[in-house]
């Protein structure tokens, strides 16, 4: 038997031509080419790459691994399909069904769930790597966009799967979930001026989500198919827009050649050197390969996680008791947190939305062109210290609701008991009317005309040290009006952060953009600096609201 | 009038983006439920006078309702947070009622001593049968000072 010329006619039968397009592998550039264009999978890829684009610390694989965490979603999804029931009476019996009567049923929602997870946490850090690395920039602008909208969907797959189990998390996540939703300005019969709209609520979006006024039935059925069919679809037909525009904007965004040698005084504007240009090698064995290892990773990652460890299911839901504390999922519970100190409708509506609208305005708002294709900290401070503080917010609520929030959503430190006795919280105030409505528009004017008209340099260091003398003997002066020295801290640290991020850095960085652009930039950083303002405010004065119109559910 | 190639194929592409819009209000409404299928709201809590005197929550878990007790007069408070609809706890010592998800604290009366709730808690319409037992109906509320205090949103026993 000669098993090469036996391998020879195999491939060479008409049956194999017909199926695979290329010959007998040579190994030739023209076959490894062939290979990424006749390959219905792989034909996504472009034919050549720099070798630049393959450093893992480039890319780390991340789009890649929430991609394959997509697909392992899928799969295991459509399995978990089959011995699912979305109705109230049969999906807590199921979920029990597949963690102890079904062959490897609780692998598979174990999969699945934690699956679910580390996609999240991928396309978080996906999204951060391609910041900083500049690969939303010009003319990758819109692609940013599709990005932020898929990961916007990430969560929202999240969101309707987590009220399937029908358990006690779900039902109170969902609950509350969805009174968010009452609270959207005009649309929900809870929101600000809705009533002004006779919207009420039998024909608000609250709803149309539940399909009636209490989490039930249709609720459960309305999620199923959200999250089964309609959510999936629409990610599934961004993703292949997303990939069909990283194929058009040349992979990866690695440019041409990286800035010269820093040795240099100016190393940031020290020109492109030709001579670090590179020969572009081919993407298959170079990139496809990586990818796989990358993916095989990934799922033993994964495979392993869910031998290890359960997917949480609690109580069957009730939809009279809450549990005491009651906590969104890691992911959520950052937005929880932030529910504390606002009203739903901006916790709960309008950040979200600013979030979602603001990350996708960045590309737009920064014009600089410089630094594309590698971690430029240099080139962009302040595009990328706000977008890190921004994260860094996102998590350290996220920290404090997971870990220091206990019975009654009072403060325990991680390291406290349950059980430990704690004073009830005091009471609040709200500021008077026109004493908030003056405030306001002091912060948003000064805010934004400020930075722009005073058009002298301000030094860094000088500034930041003038804050500290003039803070101390502000504090010293508060301190001996009977604030605590908690209070006065929290007035230090957090007029702190407004002046780092809402006036002195966009005085440096920002007065020169055109003013659409910096109207847009202004407004968006003043927000995200607004609401740690608030929150300190709330944490250091208890005060309840800025602004407070409760005849139109207006609170601010 | 005078009908040329190009207004005519104007006047065909708005009836399709005419026909594209109808389509979309027509699936919108159709997410509409007409006919829901939930219980009632109205509901016999038993003998109104059988009540003791404070905040009882012996109808918490089966109706979300605390029925409060007051120098001859009764009320009912939805147990529903005002916040995001949580059903807050009742805490006799410390004389509040506190919610689990996001720390809003309210008074026996319903006021919003602490948390982010931005109004009080809902009383219920309530009445005496003639047979002597407490009538509550859950879908006509009220929370304004003034308005709450009154009947049919109080009765006395």
């Amino acid at each position: 038997m000669n098993f090469p010329n036996l391998k020879a006619a195999l491939i060479n039968s008409q049956i194999w031509r017909s199926i695979f397009r290329s010959g007998i592998w040579k190994d030739t550039p023209r076959d490894r080419a062939g290979h990424v264009i006749g390959n219905l999978w792989l034909h996504l890829h472009p034919v050549r790459i720099r070798p630049r684009a393959l450093q893992w610390t480039y890319t780390w694989g991340l789009g890649g691994i929430s991609f394959l965490l997509f697909l392992i979603l899928t799969v295991t999804g459509v399995f978990l399909m089959f011995y699912y029931r979305p109705t109230m009476e049969l999906a807590y019996r199921d979920m029990k069904d597949l963690e102890f009567a079904i062959t490897l049923g609780k692998l598979l929602r174990n999969s699945h769930r934690w699956a679910a997870q580390a996609m999240l946490v991928a396309v978080i850090l996906h999204m951060i790597r391609v910041y900083l690395t500049g690969a939303y920039k010009k003319p990758r602008e819109f692609n940013w966009c599709i990005g932020v909208l898929l990961l916007t969907l990430t969560l929202f797959l999240s969101f309707t799967g987590y009220l399937l189990p029908w358990d006690q998390l779900d039902i109170w996540a969902v609950t509350v979930g969805t009174n968010l939703a009452a609270a959207t300005p005009f649309l929900g019969y809870e929101g600000p001026f809705s009533s002004l709209l006779g919207v009420h609520v039998a024909n608000d979006v609250r709803f149309v989500l539940l399909g009636g006024t209490v989490v039930g039935e249709n609720t459960l059925l309305r999620f199923y198919v959200l999250h089964c069919v309609f959510v999936p679809l629409v990610a599934g037909a961004l993703i292949m827009l997303h990939f069909w525009r990283i194929r058009k904007d040349s992979f990866s965004a690695a440019p041409l050649a990286l800035p010269g040698p820093r040795s240099s005084a100016e190393g940031a504007a020290a020109p492109l050197s030709s001579a670090s240009d590179e020969e572009k090698v081919e993407v298959w064995p170079h990139l496809v390969l990586r990818e796989y290892v990358a993916a095989g990773f990934t799922v033993l990652f994964i495979l392993l996680w869910s031998i290890l460890q359960n997917a949480p299911l609690e109580e069957l839901a009730n939809p009279t008791v809450t549990p005491n504390p009651s906590k969104a999922p890691w992911y959520f519970v950052g937005l929880q947190e932030l529910l504390r100190y606002f009203d739903p409708w901006i916790a709960g509506v309008m950040i979200p939305n600013l979030i979602i609208v603001g990350l996708m305005a960045i590309p737009y708002v920064n014009p600089n062109p410089k630094g594309v294709g590698y971690y430029a900290w240099r080139e962009s401070p302040f595009a990328i210290a706000t977008f890190l503080f921004g994260i860094l917010l996102w998590f350290v609520l996220i920290f404090i609701g997971y870990f220091c929030r206990g019975p009654n959503f009072a403060w325990y430190w991680p390291w406290e008991s349950w059980l430990v006795h704690k004073a009830p919280p005091p009471p609040t105030w709200d500021l008077p009317l026109w004493a908030g409505a003056l405030l306001l528009l002091f912060y948003f004017g000064f805010g934004i005309l400020g930075p722009r008209f005073l058009q002298r340099e301000i030094s860094f260091k000088p500034a930041v040290i003038f804050y500290w003398i003039f803070a101390a003997a502000a504090g010293a002066a508060i301190y001996l009006f009977g604030f605590t020295a908690g209070q006065v801290a929290a007035l230090f640290f957090f007029l702190f952060v407004y002046y780092l991020f809402g006036f002195l850095m966009p005085q440096r960085y920002l007065r020169d953009l055109s003013w659409p652009r910096y109207l847009t930039a202004m407004v968006f950083l003043l927000m995200m600096v607004g609401v740690v303002l608030k929150i300190g405010a709330m944490v250091g004065f208890n005060l309840h609201y800025i602004l407070a119109l409760p005849q139109y559910n207006f609170n601010i | 009038m005078d009908v040329t190639r190009r207004s005519f194929l104007w006047a065909g592409w708005a009836a399709l983006v005419a026909f594209a819009v109808g389509n979309l209000a027509a699936a919108a409404r159709f997410m509409f439920p007409n006919v829901i299928y939930e219980p009632s709201q109205k509901f016999n809590a038993g003998p109104a006078a059988e009540f003791p005197e404070g905040v009882s929550t012996q109808l918490t878990t089966a109706w979300r309702i605390w029925v409060v007790r007051k120098e001859g007069f009764l009320y009912a408070l939805l147990a529903r947070c005002t916040h995001l609809g949580c059903t807050p706890n009742w805490f006799s010592d410390q004389n509040r009622f506190r919610c689990p998800c996001h720390g809003s604290n309210f008074t026996p009366g319903g006021d919003v001593i602490a948390g982010p709730a931005p109004k009080p808690l809902w009383r219920c319409r309530v009445e005496v049968a003639s047979t002597g037992d407490l009538m509550i109906d859950r879908a006509i509320l009220e929370n304004r000072p003034g308005l709450r205090e009154r009947p049919p949103f109080v009765v006395s026993v």
